[in-house]
């Protein structure tokens, strides 16, 4: 089960509360920005700053 | 106390939480919840959802939104949802001083027993006007130091205990709400000696 539509729309960076969206595996929500990704973990978006994990810097959009 | 202690303190809460506190808290909660007059197709956020005690009480006819520090918490809440078919709530682990929400999201912004229990309770209620809208409904349950000498007294003997169990119970309603930035609507007890107070207030911005 995929992270709720209308969630998604009204969810930001909690860090820049710039932009973000869904990985291309689905399991996580990229922030550009800050270069961090929020996993999502048993369908609830893990939105802490401490725990998202760090996106290779030299990969554009691989995650 | 530091996000890292709380969300020990929460982790290790999650298994007996409901049995401790469904008691104590419930009544509020539904009592506040059900004065807030929810209206259909409203937005509303539920700041420190924890296990979801509040879930239930909410409408169906509204979009309500969970958050909270601790994913124990949230994993029973998340129970709660499939197993009453609440389609109409999702959860979200977030910290309610960096909230990871657009300006202006909800309608409604309800905190059980939040602000007490939080590093920086100016910072939540600075996140809670950001994503609330203008003239949006803020509503607070949460004790507040007393101006009866009597409980003032147990107040102190009890706050060293609190401070262990992650609970701060010296904190001013007038100062608090004043550097709030919110407008007091209405501020009442369940009965004279409860210890937690229900708060309605408008969101200005």
């Amino acid at each position: 089960m995929a992270v709720d539509k209308e969630l998604l729309e009204i969810l930001v960076c909690p860090k820049c509360k710039g932009t973000i969206r869904l990985t291309k595996k689905k399991d996580g929500l990229a922030c550009e920005k800050c270069r961090l990704v929020y996993p999502i973990k048993d369908d609830i978006p893990v939105m802490l700053i401490d725990e998202a994990i760090k996106m290779p810097s030299d990969k554009e959009n691989t995650v | 106390m530091e996000l890292e202690s709380i969300k020990k303190i929460y982790a290790a809460y999650s298994n007996v939480y409901d049995a401790l506190f469904k008691r104590f808290f419930y009544p509020r909660i539904k009592r506040a919840i059900s004065d807030m007059d929810i209206k259909p197709g409203e937005r509303v956020l539920d700041v420190g959802v924890g296990t979801g005690l509040s879930l239930s009480v909410f409408p169906k006819h509204c979009k309500v939104v969970g958050i909270d520090l601790s994913t124990e918490m949230l994993g029973k809440a998340k129970k709660k949802i499939t197993a009453q078919k609440l389609d109409n709530i999702k959860v979200v682990s977030m910290d309610a001083m960096q909230v990871g929400f657009e300006d202006n999201s909800f309608d409604k912004v309800f905190l059980s027993h939040v602000v007490s229990v939080v590093p920086d309770p100016y910072r939540v209620m600075a996140e809670v006007r950001r994503v609330c809208r203008k003239g949006g409904q803020v509503v607070i349950v949460n004790h507040f130091k007393s101006g009866n000498k009597v409980i003032e007294t147990v107040e102190k003997v009890i706050n060293p205990v609190c401070e262990r169990l992650g609970w701060r119970s010296d904190l001013c309603f007038n100062e608090f709400i004043s550097n709030s930035g919110l407008m007091l609507n209405k501020k009442f007890m369940l009965n004279k000696l409860d210890f937690w107070h229900i708060v309605f207030a408008t969101n200005q911005k």
